[in-house]
């Protein structure tokens, strides 16, 4: 490029040079999102819908299989479950004891945990509903929405919410108590026809019916939790008649062995499963954590979770839910018929070669024989670290996929909602104040319905002659335990707040709620308010 | 050139005779020549004065000088601006030649600022520019450690001892609540990404400090902002070495030397565990009869050679430049290391009959493999199991070998040797600069610049550590994560720079920049097959992946949203008599960053200075200049990922899409304000110089990554937000330079720099918590200093040894803080002929430290098979066993004062040994000499990363890699 010097004395040359040659590169600047898809990308068609509903279903995952969320609220705050600090271990700055102790504040991890992870099931279940997708998917979304708006009114009372496609920029609104509770009936009501009967391990027909009779059945707690005034018996028949539904269907029935419902085949095998998570390999499915948390070291485990001798002592001997010798896939051999699956007490086997098991791993590197004992305290020290503790197994280990971090996940379904838990929801509910009906086999009162399940086969306990809410409340102890329903049986029989074994205060009734975690009260000031009390 | 020729020894005798008789009239005829010290070269316009009268000359463009004095006289004074004078003796001789030796400060030295270079003398920022020669001495990985201690208001720190560790600056104090808080390093105008790639490890290791000509540090906005939303924490230029017209020259420097641990942890040996065990009376069992020192068994003396060769040369139409490095460095924990190799060229050439066109083309190219890379910051690595070993468990059994058992911990010497985790980073950064001189005031420069880097990082774990399988896999475990980071400029500007009216000078660049940043990887992890595991074949175990379980195998790949950055910027320099100077900046940058509706940020400066010792009525004779400075401007910060600005859906493992950020599209940069009132100032015939500078910082609209809004997508952990809230750093800078001694024979040069730091947070609506040692320990509050220390007060234990906290532990209180209040740099050097001993000192005052080894590792219950702190056993008061698990106090908070001998170098420079070696010099020199400090810790040049949600902490220690004293001998010569 020749210039001439004449025109070089120009300013305004220079300049309209300058100009030129800074001008011909601007770019727009649209930000080049590198390998992810922006929101315009995903709305093309519906055939994001299937992967974005994917996503919701993963999202559910660790707060449940992880044994670290949901289960710690549900039922370590229980007269079911402690995870005694042993030593060095399982302390956290008292965080799994204030639990028990009952005496969890705004700052604890465990409830901030769970109520961003619930939330996270409910963002992503309404964001997918933004796009296009089949009826269907859009009911399965809605159900996994409703289930996680459900813990969250039951554990805190408070269900924050945004419409599709809001921003996360602005503060959430929040639902409280009852207007929470009707939303989620309504839309459970409203995706019912377009959810298809199964499989269990996908937001199905049944589970929206077992969902609501949850929501009925809780109703007057929700309300007034320290003291509920007596149950509308409009509810009750709700109850009834969508257990009928469910009984009449014929979907479900006993399985042959109670712990087939939680066998690593148990996708197969578990005929009274009517809500599960499908085993995924996307990481966040954790349900070896259901063995590996509770075992001892010589067992492979991390030596946590146990239960505690009263409740261990309402089982009767010859009740199967309390454990038996269980031969499933992928168990060992057993060759000495050991107990092992339900409550793990005594001295435990090497499970191939049946020799007594010891641990090296406390005690000064003295070898000890592992032997679970009943009684089990807050705060374990000096040679009682590791094995005081009743080790509850409710999932049999699948011995081909043990460990649970950079491994294929085991092949144990979770499980949400089981049959069971209809039958004797329906006992309760006539129990109650709703009018008892006859459906299926099971009988037309609480009495029937209750010794159905105790006698069947695959539970193997005695007739019991009087059913009340008490023995009722034991009942579903018997049958449900570990099942995450402890916690919302206890408050539901006003027993949540009395001294239990480990736990010797009376608790003050703010601790019928978790508090609201202090994160979120610092970000939605506006919508969230804490729980009275805290 | 002719006289040259003239008087070369037989002329010289001619002369000198003929000059003898003509002394014994009136006057006499000296003649000489002056040249610099250093480099040799010729000096013209020097002033050379028959002492003691008027009488004088200058030399001319070859130092030479000749002038008639009287007879008398027998002293001459030769001075020259931006040396120190010498009176040269001129009685036995006619004919003298004279070296001169710069000083510390030159005002006609020049600085290269952004997008130009300026004078020094006509700066109106606060600017400090460090030359080669007073850069630190000794080996050094990356080369921000050269200017530490040397430039009031930065402080620069090792985060940790190992060899490649990433550095904390902070310039003008700490106002970063997210990032790194680290300034725009600008190499040879290629600004750098900033991002490393991986934790904790330098991004400026690439560089080999030999290759490194100067650096320019802009602290002030008005020198800043014309480097717009990326300024905010200040800006470092690193000007490479480029080629000198002449013959071509070979410049060798060879250095060996060794380190060793500075200082150890004082933790229990074998006799005081044995009787602590009866202090407290516990199971006499934990005595295991043996007698180990876990910190010595991982310790080694760490041996390092550096080797680097460059040669320059050319004529006024090309010069080049060429250099090979190669540095080996042990670290001092075992298996530790950091090798690395560097290649550097560059050419300056001009093109055309009329020289109008030029191009200066650089490449530099490096790469450099640290062994050990993630040891430190309480990652469960070699100096973590050696703090908790019980050392009455011997480390080896009786034939030998190493000693492992599932019910002890994990041997240290053992995980030094089986786990591995190597990280080897190729980086190449090349630019390619054509300009052309329109006129002589007038150029254009088109400058294209890449600079990319590629990271290997290669980590595994033994099967044989699987002996502790809670946390090491029992089958073995290999990763591999590569990531690559590239940086793609294109700039352009006009320079204009020319005396518009009379005695009015304008210096004008006006510039279009335009730059992408890319970031791309993956990663694979398995853990070893179910049958054998990975095994034990003397094979790196991530060099045969494919021997691993499927289920165990792990993948992933990534793209991250690109980054572009496209700006304006013009700045206009007036200059009126040369002592009235105003600077203008303004840069308007759009980044693909900022949301929708912030793509521009618009960041102008001022300033002026005037040079108040040029006017007439300035009678103070014993100031030789003093010029006054003052300057405002904006700058900003846009540390924060790509993509947070709109939302993402990304893809997960195993199938699956979700939206997986919170998105803003309000999201804009982080601002600055900041003025600066600065003197620069001579004195006492430029033997003293120096430079003052008050600063008042306020950053706001800061940048938070904040808790997301429930509901949110599920494992979102941020909403980068702009935060409600004010940081405020203010502070007086100074640093003086003065030639003390100044002899033949002898000379003492001193330089201090000093800063006084003050921070404040105010405006936040709710106070942000960060450094996490099990719960968190630092806030960011209103009315206090950024990270201070906010937990429970301890006051002691009581007589049965239980802690005793202020309200029972229930209230918190604000404790101190981890930010200096004063920093301190001394540089001495004395020359004694051709000797020279300089030591630099620096330390810094007033900030407090978290000891997390105290807190977490080394407590009472150590005495139960661990390992406790010296300090815990000889408490007067004996801590009772049941005191309650720790929770954080005062009690672990300590001071941080620290005065450090950094460098102590003894030279000899024989200068030309024969005709082949020229310029030779010999030295040793001592690293880290010696600390002075209270704090109890490994040493309190620490930063662990202890963020909480990306809020990063500041002073805590973490199981710190140690520090190192290393002792270096070392020749430099030219061929």
């Amino acid at each position: 490029m020749i210039l001439n010097l004449q025109n070089m004395r120009r300013p305004g040359f220079v300049l309209f040079a300058s100009f030129i040659l800074l001008a011909h590169s601007c770019t727009k600047l649209n930000e080049d999102v590198g390998a992810n898809l922006t929101q315009g990308q995903v709305t093309t068609d519906s055939s994001y819908a299937a992967i974005l509903l994917q996503s919701v279903y993963s999202s559910l995952e660790w707060t449940f299989t992880g044994f670290l969320e949901i289960f710690p609220l549900s039922e370590l705050t229980t007269d079911e479950a402690i995870a005694p600090t042993r030593g060095n271990n399982w302390d956290d700055n008292g965080m799994w004891r204030v639990l028990h102790q009952q005496k969890y504040d705004p700052n604890n991890k465990v409830v901030h945990d769970c109520f961003n992870s619930l939330s996270g099931v409910i963002y992503a279940a309404t964001d997918m509903l933004q796009y296009k997708a089949t009826a269907r998917q859009q009911a399965e979304a809605r159900f996994l929405r409703a289930w996680a708006m459900y813990w969250l009114l039951d554990l805190y009372d408070q269900v924050p919410y945004r419409d599709p496609g809001e921003s996360t920029v602005p503060p959430a609104r929040v639902r409280k108590g009852k207007d929470a509770l009707d939303y989620i009936i309504k839309e459970l009501n409203a995706i019912e026809p377009d959810l298809l009967d199964g499989p269990a391990n996908r937001a199905n027909k049944y589970a929206a019916m077992a969902l609501l009779m949850k929501c009925y059945l809780n109703k007057h707690v929700y309300l007034n939790r320290a003291s509920p005034a007596p149950p509308d018996p409009a509810d009750m028949n709700n109850v009834i008649s969508l257990a009928d539904s469910i009984i009449k269907s014929a979907h479900f029935t006993f399985s042959e062995k109670y712990f087939d419902n939680f066998s690593p085949t148990n996708d197969r095998d578990g005929k009274e499963n009517i809500f599960t998570q499908a085993r995924n390999f996307d990481g966040n499915y954790a349900v070896a954590l259901a063995w590996i948390l509770i075992l001892s070291y010589p067992q492979n485990g991390a030596n946590g979770f146990s239960t505690l001798s009263d409740f261990y002592n309402k089982f009767e001997s010859t009740d199967k839910r309390k454990g038996f010798a269980y031969n499933y896939a992928t168990s060992p051999p057993n060759p000495g018929g050991r107990v092992n699956v339900g409550f793990l007490i005594g001295q435990q086997y090497d499970l191939v070669v049946d020799t007594p098991l010891t641990s090296s791993y406390t005690n000064q590197g003295n070898p000890i024989p592992v032997v679970y004992t009943p009684d089990v305290k807050n705060v374990e020290q000096g040679a009682n670290i590791e094995m005081p503790g009743i080790r509850p197994i409710k999932y049999p280990p699948d011995w081909a996929h043990f460990c649970v971090f950079q491994c294929d996940p085991a092949t144990n379904e979770f499980v949400y909602l089981r049959f069971p838990d209809v039958l004797l929801m329906k006992a309760e509910a006539i129990l109650r104040g709703g009018t008892p009906t006859n459906a299926g086999p099971y009988g037309s009162s609480a009495a029937a319905i209750v010794n159905f399940i105790r006698t069947d086969l695959s539970r193997g306990a005695s007739r019991l002659n009087d059913v009340n809410l008490d023995t009722l409340y034991n009942e579903r102890g018997r049958e449900l335990w570990w099942e995450n329903w402890r916690r919302q049986d206890m408050i539901r029989f006003g027993r949540y707040l009395k001294p239990f074994q480990q736990k010797e205060a009376t608790s003050d009734p703010k601790y019928l709620l978790f508090p609201i975690p202090y994160e979120q009260l610092g970000v939605n000031p506006k919508n969230l308010v804490q729980n009275p009390g805290y | 050139m002719v006289l040259k020729h003239f008087f070369k020894p037989i002329g010289l005798w001619v002369l000198l005779s003929s000059m003898s008789q003509l002394a014994l009239a009136q006057g006499r005829e000296i003649t000489g020549k002056v040249i610099d010290n250093k480099d040799r070269s010729a000096l013209s316009n020097v002033s050379v004065i028959a002492r003691g009268t008027q009488t004088g000359t200058q030399t001319d463009s070859n130092g030479n000088f000749h002038f008639t004095v009287p007879a008398s006289i027998k002293w001459l004074t030769v001075s020259a601006i931006g040396y120190s004078s010498q009176d040269i003796d001129v009685n036995q001789t006619d004919h003298i030649e004279v070296r001169l030796e710069s000083t510390a400060s030159s005002l006609d030295e020049v600085v290269v600022i952004g997008y130009g270079t300026a004078r020094k003398k006509d700066l109106t920022g606060a600017v400090a520019s460090v030359q080669e020669k007073d850069f630190n001495k000794g080996t050094f990985t990356s080369p921000d450690l050269l200017i530490q201690g040397k430039v009031s208001g930065v402080q620069i720190m090792s985060n940790n001892g190992s060899p490649g560790a990433a550095t904390t600056i902070r310039i003008r104090g700490n106002s970063a609540i997210t990032g790194t808080g680290q300034p725009l390093f600008v190499v040879d105008g290629v600004p750098l990404d900033g991002r490393s790639l991986e934790r904790n490890i330098n991004p400026l290791n690439f560089l080999n400090p030999i290759d490194i000509a100067s650096i320019d540090i802009l602290k002030d906005a008005s020198a800043t902002a014309i480097y717009g939303s990326r300024a905010a924490y200040g800006v470092v230029i690193i000007n490479t070495k480029k080629g000198k017209t002449g013959e071509t020259k070979i410049d060798v420097a060879i250095s060996v030397g060794a380190s060793s641990a500075l200082k150890k942890l004082d933790i229990l040996n074998a006799t005081q565990y044995r009787e602590a065990i009866q202090y407290w009376g516990v199971d006499p069992s934990f005595d295991k009869g043996g007698d180990a020192d876990a910190q010595d068994a991982i310790l080694q003396t760490g041996w390092q050679q550096n080797y680097s060769i460059a040669g320059s040369g050319g004529n006024e139409n090309g010069r080049y430049r060429f250099s090979a490095g190669y540095l080996d460095q042990d670290g001092i924990v075992s298996n530790t290391s950091f090798k690395k190799y560097t290649g550097d060229f560059s050419a300056n050439l001009k093109c055309l009959k009329s020289k109008k066109l030029g191009l200066d083309l650089h490449l530099n190219s490096s790469q450099y493999i640290q062994e050990g890379s993630n040891i430190s910051d309480g990652n469960g690595g070699s100096v973590f199991f050696a703090l908790i070993w019980n050392p009455t468990v011997s480390l080896r059994n009786k034939d030998s070998s190493l000693r492992m058992s599932p019910a002890e911990n994990v041997n240290p010497i053992a995980y030094s040797q089986y786990a591995r985790d190597n990280l080897k980073v190729t980086t190449l950064l090349g630019s390619i600069s054509p300009y052309y001189k329109f006129t002589d005031w007038l150029d254009y420069r088109l400058l294209l610049g890449i600079n990319y880097s590629s990271g290997i990082s290669r980590s595994s774990t033994d099967q044989a550590l699987g002996l502790w399988p809670m946390i090491f896999s029992p089958t073995g475990y290999a990763s591999i994560a590569n990531n690559e980071l590239t940086t793609q400029q294109i700039t352009q500007t006009l320079n204009f720079n020319k005396e518009i009216f009379h005695e009015l000078r304008l210096n004008a660049v006006l510039g279009y920049e335009y730059m992408k940043f890319t970031s791309q990887g993956f990663s694979l992890s398995a853990s070893g097959n179910d049958a054998t595991g990975f095994g034990n074949y003397g094979i790196d175990y991530t060099d045969y992946i494919q021997f691993s379980s499927q289920g165990s195998r792990r993948i992933a790949s990534y793209l991250d949203p690109i980054s572009e950055l496209q700006s304006f910027f013009g700045r206009t320099i007036f200059t009126y008599r040369e002592k009235y100077l105003l600077t203008a900046t303004l840069r308007a940058d759009g980044s693909s960053k900022f949301g929708a509706n912030n793509k521009y940020g618009y960041f102008p400066s001022f300033a002026a200075a005037w040079d108040i010792s040029k006017e007439d009525f300035f009678k103070l004779s014993f100031i030789n200049s003093m010029k006054v400075r003052i300057g405002w401007g904006k700058t900003g910060n846009q540390e924060f990922p790509a993509g947070s600005s709109q939302a993402l859906y990304s893809f997960q493992n195993g199938g699956g899409l979700r939206q997986t950020n919170n998105a803003n599209p309000d999201l804009k940069w982080q601002s600055d304000r900041q003025y600066n009132v600065g003197v620069d100032f001579s004195i006492c015939n430029n033997r003293v110089s120096g430079t003052m500078d008050y600063f008042n910082k306020s950053t706001t609209h800061l940048l938070f990554p904040s808790p997301p809004i429930q509901p949110a997508p599920p494992n979102s952990t941020v909403q980068w937000i702009n935060l409600d809230g004010q940081i405020l750093n203010k502070g007086f800078e100074i640093m003086v330079n003065g030639g003390i001694i100044r002899q033949e024979n002898f000379s003492w040069d001193l330089s201090v720099n000093a800063s006084f730091l003050n921070n404040n947070v105010s405006g936040l609506t709710v106070p942000l918590y960060t450094g996490d040692v099990g719960s968190p320990v630092e806030i960011i509050q209103n009315g206090h200093p950024m990270n201070t220390f906010y937990t429970r007060k301890f006051l002691g234990l009581d007589k049965s040894g239980q802690s005793v906290y202020e309200d029972d532990g229930n209230t918190f209180y604000y404790l101190g803080d981890p930010n200096p209040k004063t920093l301190l740099g001394v540089t001495s050097t004395f020359r004694f002929k051709k000797f020279s001993l300089t030591a630099n000192m620096y330390g810094a005052f007033g900030q407090r430290i978290f000891n997390a080894d105290l807190f977490n590792w080394l407590t009472v219950y150590g005495i139960m098979g661990r390992n406790m702190a010296l300090s815990v056993y000889e408490n007067p008061v004996k801590e009772s066993l049941t005191n309650p698990a720790q929770s954080p106090s005062s009690r672990y908070i300590q001071n941080g004062n620290y005065l450090k001998m950094g460098n102590l170098t003894l030279s000899y420079a024989p200068g030309d040994i024969g005709k082949a070696f020229k310029g030779t010099n010999i030295y040793v020199t001592a690293q880290n000499l010696f600390l002075i400090t209270k704090y109890e810790g490994f040493d309190p040049e620490v930063n662990a990363d202890r963020s909480i949600n990306g809020v990063p902490s500041f002073g805590i220690d973490n199981v710190r890699y140690p520090s190192s004293r290393t002792f270096i001998v070392g020749i430099n010569f030219s061929l």
